[in-house]
């Protein structure tokens, strides 16, 4: 296991009454890719400039080396930071602002300038050294602000949202762009984010928050297929995870949720202790991980279809469980019709059990990576 | 057809058919609005510029009797046309000295308002105890009338006034400067009730200036590594250049018309020492009554800060034309 | 910033700020209150010994400290000034001729309608400016000259205008008024300007959709919506005319007064400089100032930056 570059330690921090972030713990290797992701309001930032300093913690700690970093003042914790709004300082050339960094660290000037044109080389804005921001497009403005950090070679990278700013074409770009920096840079990276298909996409590991405390700290393939309660589940995925609201019980040494006449099984795993047969569960299951039912496939369950809409390739079907609807996503040309009923299986064992009233993972079961 | 439609959907937008005199086409309207003022500056500050300018060609003294007379010799006779300007900017040490005293007063008293007001706005930057209070207090100076501010000094500078004690207390021993009667400390003294009554319009140019600074840049500088000092010197200032720019305009406008401070507190005494070019003016015109020769240094003056003035409002016309 | 912090060096230089701008008023406050004997003194006197009014009613109610005078004239001969602590012990005859209220009245009405005629016409030019740009960027400049230049440069053509040569105001009402509203005119339109350019275009239009002709809009649009505007305008005018002192100086003689050529007056009394009534002057006139000054605080940039920087 490579070694733990930054570590929080039950991190809090309350603004008044109001708790921002509430005893947080993670830690995060070195060379990894960290994302927090929440929608907005859920303490991510607050975290971000606690870690850079900016903000004083109420409690807990935060480790970088497995050192405190609580008393060193921000510019000396050796991280970077790029803000959301870029905060590019508009009064100085791209060139000034690659060099800004340098300069305080009294680096010697034939230096800087050859540290500011590989940067700049790096992040393709070598043409636009001598502009001033304002004549700077959203994307370049970006590249610029992450130069700006990149180019003082900080420990730990973090990024604010940096993608939130930009227009549809040039994100997929920049997501490209910022694989691209994480690969040749081998920097440990602090990703904030509420758009799940970023966090997914970019890092390795994936911390939810919500309302200021940490649902699931796990890579992205287990906080994506493994979601440790409902919100996680909820929170990511498009189309949403399906919820099956219904009763646990057993048939025949198999455990099953049914809810009216419908009856899904559960694949094999350790239970919680606290549940029984009988309890009020929600079961968890992605729509592209229901297929149709081989006609032998122990798992398969069958649901009446409430709607049927063709989507050119793939056909969005409408089921329902008990009170429950859902949807599932069949190749065209099923044998599917409104009135009729559908067999399905789910993924070998990407069926999620949730407690009804707390939402925690109740199942566990499952490989994870 | 096209023409008739366009035309009822104009009259059911309450557009009338244009007449010949309409007081409410878009043309007339402005012209009228303006009007007023138009007449007003006219009157009051053409006419008085052109006047000056007549009388600046005679050598015309109220005693000398009715001004028409005077007016009329200009066209007459030739008199002396031009030889005021001559006089003036050639044999009148005592003009271009009231000129240079005025940049040099208006220099030192535009900077010092500037270091301090700015000190002051970045103190309320933080919070602190009592801070509207004191924000009012501050601001007081520049409400009070310039009169009252000039008489207010006076006493102050008495050489057994209250400054001379409190200096007294931190030497150790009596002092007794004579504020108002030493060509040096008077200087001193006109800068220091000047700065002290427009300080606190720095202080809130500033203090909106710092306020207007973004804090992301700070922020990223300080994640940079950049000390207080630095941020200051490399984000901050910057990003207020527009407003400190404004700043030093509008007062510069202002203060070098300075006079009803001066003229309480040493009526450009001792000697010529605190005479600025208003004092200088006034002298000349109504002390000694040479009305017409008074006329040609104002003319000049007039010209300077006409000019002067176009060149310092260039950075900022665009921002006061627009007004946002 | 981040964790600002008040320290103490924070907290001497604020101090050091408020002394400094404090200090003096409280001497004129301190000072008008003091007795005559107390007025010069060496080491000068902080706080009176014992606090009177005598130098407000010198200027304000002088008829009392006459009525006063004559019960101490029966008692005997302690002479003007004298053992007793009048405030203004000079010769009877003084004692009405240093009453403020000739200044007093002529400020107020000086002021008043200065402030209205500048505010009216200015009004006028600011929707003609802003709504309909006017004269491009000539005349909000040509405007704006007339404060540009040394009122002195101004009130020497002045003279001769105001004399028996060509209008005959001098010494007049009307020619102060004409004189104050003259100078502070560009202050109205600009700060009036920035105002209108804050309001939407857009809701003028909709009057005028409503078939409101373009003057009603204006009136019963433009003008109430920016009422705050005006009265922070108004009063930001009036504190300008109130403290105009140059134009008052040179175009008076007896007729007319105003409060700051009052209290220059008083410096060229007889006996000297009478501090303590002159400090009484100087509080009764700008009490007003203040209270104003107060109100509209947060518009005082504005107005003094022409409308540049809005708070």
């Amino acid at each position: 296991m490579a070694k733990i570059k930054l570590e929080l330690v039950n991190l809090r921090k309350e603004f008044g009454e109001l708790v921002a972030v509430n005893d947080v713990s993670i830690a995060i290797e070195e060379g990894e890719t960290m994302a927090l992701l929440g929608p907005s309001g859920c303490g991510k930032t607050t975290i971000l400039n606690m870690v850079v300093g900016l903000e004083t913690p109420t409690g807990g700690d935060i480790l970088i080396d497995g050192q405190s970093v609580l008393k060193v003042p921000p510019g000396d914790r050796n991280v970077g930071l790029v803000f959301q709004d870029y905060a590019v300082f508009t009064h100085m050339t791209v060139r000034r602002n690659l060099a800004y960094g340098l300069k305080i660290r009294k680096m010697k000037q034939p230096e800087i300038d050859r540290e500011v044109s590989k940067v700049a080389e790096f992040l393709s804005i070598s043409h636009q050294l001598d502009h001033k921001p304002s004549e700077l497009g959203a994307s370049e403005l970006q590249r610029v602000a992450i130069g700006r950090t990149l180019v003082t070679n900080p420990e730990i990278l973090l990024l604010d949202e940096p993608l939130s700013n930009l227009e549809a074409a040039m994100r997929n770009q920049m997501r490209r762009e910022l694989r691209r920096i994480q690969a040749d840079t081998g920097q440990t990276i602090i990703y904030v984010t509420h758009d799940q298909i970023e966090a997914l996409s970019l890092a390795h590991r994936i911390a939810v928050m919500d309302f200021g405390s940490l649902h699931q700290y796990d890579t992205a393939h287990n906080v994506y297929q493994y979601p440790a309660n409902r919100f996680v589940g909820s929170f990511l995925g498009n189309p949403p995870m399906n919820f099956l609201k219904g009763k646990l019980t057993e048939d025949g040494g198999k455990r099953i949720v049914t809810s009216g006449d419908s009856t899904i099984p559960l694949p094999a795993g350790k239970l919680g202790s606290d549940v029984s047969v009988g309890s009020d569960v929600v079961v968890g299951v992605r729509p592209e991980s229901l297929n149709l039912a081989a006609a032998d496939d122990p798992g398969r369950f069958s649901v009446p279809i409430l709607a049927v809409e063709p989507q050119g390739p793939e056909t969005v079907v409408t089921a329902s469980f008990g009170d429950s609807t859902f949807k599932v996503i069949v190749p065209t040309g099923t044998d599917a019709v409104e009135g009729s009923s559908i067999s399905l299986a789910p993924e070998s064992d990407l069926v999620a059990l949730f407690d009804a009233e707390s939402g925690v993972r109740l199942l566990d079961s499952g490989e994870r990576r | 057809m096209v023409t008739n439609t366009s035309n009822g959907g104009a009259s059911s937008l309450g557009l009338r058919k244009p007449r010949r005199f309409d007081p409410n086409d878009k043309r007339i309207i402005p012209g009228l609005l303006i009007t007023p003022v138009q007449i007003l500056l006219i009157v009051m500050l053409i006419f008085p510029f052109v006047l000056e300018f007549v009388i600046s060609l005679t050598e015309w003294q109220p005693i000398y009797g009715d001004f028409w007379d005077a007016f009329n010799s200009v066209f007459t006779q030739k008199i002396n046309q031009g030889i005021s300007y001559n006089y003036l900017v050639t044999d009148e040490p005592r003009y271009l000295q009231a000129l240079g005293r005025t940049v040099i007063m208006s220099v030192i008293s535009l900077c010092l308002e500037f270091v301090i007001g700015l000190g002051l706005a970045s103190l309320f930057l933080k919070k602190f105890w009592g801070k509207r209070v004191w924000f009012t207090a501050l601001l007081t100076p520049m409400m009070i009338m310039p009169v009252v501010v000039g008489y207010t000094w006076f006493m102050l500078f008495q050489y057994n006034g209250p400054i001379n004690q409190v200096f007294g207390w931190i030497a150790f021993s009596p002092v007794n400067f004579k504020w108002l009667n030493d060509a040096t400390l008077a200087f001193i003294a006109v800068i220091v009730t000047e700065v002290w009554h427009w300080t606190p319009l720095f202080f809130l140019i500033m203090l909106s200036g710092l306020n207007a600074v973004p804090e992301n840049p700070i922020r990223a500088a300080t994640v940079l590594g950049a000390s207080n000092f630095k941020i200051f010197w490399t984000i901050i200032l910057p990003n207020m250049k527009a407003v400190i720019i404004i700043a030093f305009v509008i007062r510069g406008m202002e203060v070098v018309k300075l006079f009803d401070e001066i003229y309480l507190l040493t009526r450009g005494g001792p000697g010529t020492a605190t005479e600025t070019i208003s004092l200088y003016l006034y002298k000349l015109a109504f002390e000694d009554f040479r009305l017409a020769y008074a006329g040609s240094a104002a003319f000049i003056v007039l010209i300077i800060t006409v000019v002067l003035i176009n060149m310092m409002l260039k950075p900022i016309r665009y921002q006061l034309v627009e007004g946002r | 910033m981040p964790d600002a912090k008040f320290t103490p060096f924070n907290m001497l230089a604020l101090l050091a700020g408020l002394i400094f701008a404090i200090f003096p008023i409280f001497w004129m406050v301190s000072t008008s209150f003091k007795l005559r004997s107390e007025w010069v003194t060496s080491p000068p006197t902080w706080v009176s010994s014992a606090p009177t009014v005598d130098n407000y009613l010198t200027i304000l109610a002088p008829q009392i400290l006459l009525d006063r005078r004559g019960g101490t004239q029966q008692h005997g001969d302690e002479g003007f000034g004298g053992g007793k602590d009048d405030a203004a012990g000079g010769a009877i005859a003084d004692f009405l001729n240093r009453s403020a209220w000739p200044g007093i009245k002529g400020s107020v009405i000086i002021s008043i309608s200065a402030t209205i005629l500048s505010i009216v016409v200015g009004l006028m030019a600011a929707i003609s400016i802003s709504r309909y740009r006017f004269g491009g960027n000539f005349t909000p400049f040509f405007i704006l000259a007339g404060r540009m230049f040394p009122p002195i440069a101004i009130a020497i053509p002045f003279v001769i205008m105001f004399g028996p040569g060509i209008f005959d105001i001098t010494d007049t009402y009307f020619g102060l008024i004409v004189a104050y509203a003259a100078v502070t005119v560009p202050f109205s339109t600009w700060m009036l300007k920035s105002f209108v350019d804050e309001l939407p275009q857009e809701i003028e239009e909709a009057a005028m959709m409503d078939g409101y002709s373009r003057w009603r809009a204006h009136a019963t649009v433009t003008v109430p919506l920016i009422k705050g505007g005006i009265i922070a305008t108004t009063l930001f005018i009036f504190i300008l005319n109130w403290s105009e002192f140059l134009f008052a100086l040179v175009l008076t003689y007896t007729n007319v007064q105003t409060i700051p050529v009052t209290l220059n007056k008083y410096f060229s009394a007889t006996e000297g400089t009478l501090y303590g009534v002159q400090a009484a002057l100087a509080m009764v006139s700008i009490i007003p100032l203040i209270i104003v000054g107060f109100f509209i605080q947060k518009h005082l940039v504005r107005g003094l930056t022409l409308g540049a920087i809005k708070r």
